[in-house]
């Protein structure tokens, strides 16, 4: 049994590459621990992209198969474990949203002609209103908070939700060439701000 | 032009992967492109890294029991290296030429790379001829091997080992023969950078030549820790968890393939 899936702090990169060697070599309480350690986080991800939480937890069980099925390549790879965890997380969410997205458009008129919207913009006080405004901590935070509100939000709500600039520029309501500038220059800026990742 | 060949567009286009607004077409072909060139892999990674500190600003959720069951039920009936997909759905049968693809692909690529050649970002494609090149260069490389080559205790060469990385077999090539008491036999040893050996296991008597032994499981999951790699003589029948005896042979063991450059290691937060 598991003692306590709530969350626990994040293990340092150092213990969790210590992990990864571990489940390398095929030592299931490794992978245990792991998951004891970082699942919630992953389905913290993976939740809010899908807002279907059967379907994330079908994603976070394919990454912590892949990392069982992979862990030995992941040196080669340069990278920190809880960015490699993380973006296999998002990326295989969001391409489970994008699969079935088509079947759910953001607004739509029903067979007797009333209009639908999937998404409602105006959603004050909700979990993502505060996640918007949330600061992220350290220097990624200082970055954010260099940028403009309209364009740092939008950067937030693609991050979160995995949306592409159509989905983007339906939901802020402002025309698609806006909404793909304000990335590439929030994404330009956020780098010359952060320079090369550690 | 080829876009990954541009770094400024490299990295715009890594970016947007990285953040999730590359999208249709132009994601998958990017994924396709990833796979096959390092380079693109590592400008996702820097983007990867950059951004997940924003992860940590939600919430996390309690993942519980019943999916570590479903992980756990997973990992138990799958046999080494099979494809990773969820019990509840059907995994499809790996491609033959899945053997064939850069381990990055299936780190970064959550969906196969092979059927998207249409909706071509910027109305490029890569040339098939330089991934053609590509192949035919792989094909005259060494294979990712383990390699490790041991000197004598008086510091003479001694004994090559070597084993291929996704192999099951191990090759020693004997240099310098050491005489074996006895009732013993050689054990071949696994050392780690702590400086910690564990058992690989008994070896045929090392008179000279090439001898060549079976593996219980594959070679990544014997040497993927070992630093160094080293032989004693145990009791013969024995199982010794460590060493009994000083090691006759010991040396370093190298991982013979190619380590895409990139930025050092994140250290620890």
């Amino acid at each position: 049994m598991l003692q306590d899936f709530a969350a626990p702090p994040m293990p340092n990169d150092t213990d969790l590459l210590d992990l990864l060697a571990r489940i390398a070599t095929k030592d299931q309480a490794a992978l245990r621990e792991l998951y004891a350690a970082a699942s919630g986080r992953l389905l913290a991800v993976t939740c809010r992209i899908l807002d279907d939480r059967a379907a994330a937890e079908d994603v976070v069980q394919e990454v912590f198969v892949t990392v069982w099925t992979r862990a030995a390549q992941f040196p080669a790879l340069r990278t920190s474990p809880i960015a490699w965890l993380t973006s296999m997380a998002r990326n295989r969410a969001i391409d489970t949203l994008r699969r079935r997205r088509p079947e759910t458009p953001l607004a739509w008129q029903d067979a007797d002609g009333n209009e639908h919207q999937h998404d409602v913009a105006d959603a004050s006080g909700s979990p993502l209103d505060q996640l918007l405004a949330a600061q992220s901590e350290g220097r990624l935070g200082d970055c954010m908070a260099q940028l403009e509100k309209e364009p740092r939000a939008a950067l937030r709500l693609a991050y979160y939700e995995g949306l592409t600039h159509e989905q983007l520029s339906l939901r802020i309501d402002r025309p698609l060439g806006t909404v793909k500038a304000w990335i590439r220059r929030s994404l330009l800026r956020l780098r010359d701000c952060l320079g090369e990742p550690a | 032009m080829n876009w990954h060949r541009s770094p400024e567009l490299l990295d715009r286009l890594a970016a947007e992967y990285a953040l999730g607004t590359l999208h249709g077409g132009a994601r998958r072909r990017f994924e396709a492109v990833m796979a096959e060139q390092a380079v693109v892999a590592r400008a996702v990674s820097r983007w990867d890294r950059r951004l997940t500190p924003l992860a940590a600003d939600l919430p996390p959720l309690v993942a519980g029991e019943p999916l570590w069951q479903r992980i756990q039920g997973q990992v138990q009936a799958a046999a080494p290296r099979t494809a990773s997909k969820p019990s509840r759905r059907p995994a499809p049968a790996p491609a033959p030429a899945a053997a064939t693809r850069r381990w990055w692909q299936s780190l970064f690529a959550p969906v196969p790379a092979g059927a998207l050649a249409f909706g071509l970002m910027l109305g490029i494609a890569t040339p098939t001829v330089f991934e053609l090149l590509q192949a035919e260069r792989d094909a005259a490389q060494l294979p990712e091997s383990y390699v490790g080559v041991l000197a004598t205790a008086d510091g003479r060469q001694g004994l090559i080992v070597s084993s291929l990385r996704r192999g099951q077999t191990v090759d020693l090539k004997v240099i310098r023969a050491v005489p074996v008491p006895p009732g013993s036999v050689p054990f071949l040893w696994t050392i780690d950078a702590a400086g910690q050996a564990r058992p690989v296991g008994p070896l045929p008597p090392l008179t000279g030549g090439f001898v060549s032994v079976p593996l219980s499981q594959p070679a990544e999951a014997v040497f993927f820790t070992a630093v160094e790699l080293a032989v004693s003589f145990e009791a013969a029948g024995s199982r010794p968890a460590s060493p009994a005896t000083p090691f006759v042979y010991r040396g370093l063991c190298g991982k013979l393939w190619r380590v895409a450059p990139g930025p050092a290691p994140a250290p620890a937060r």
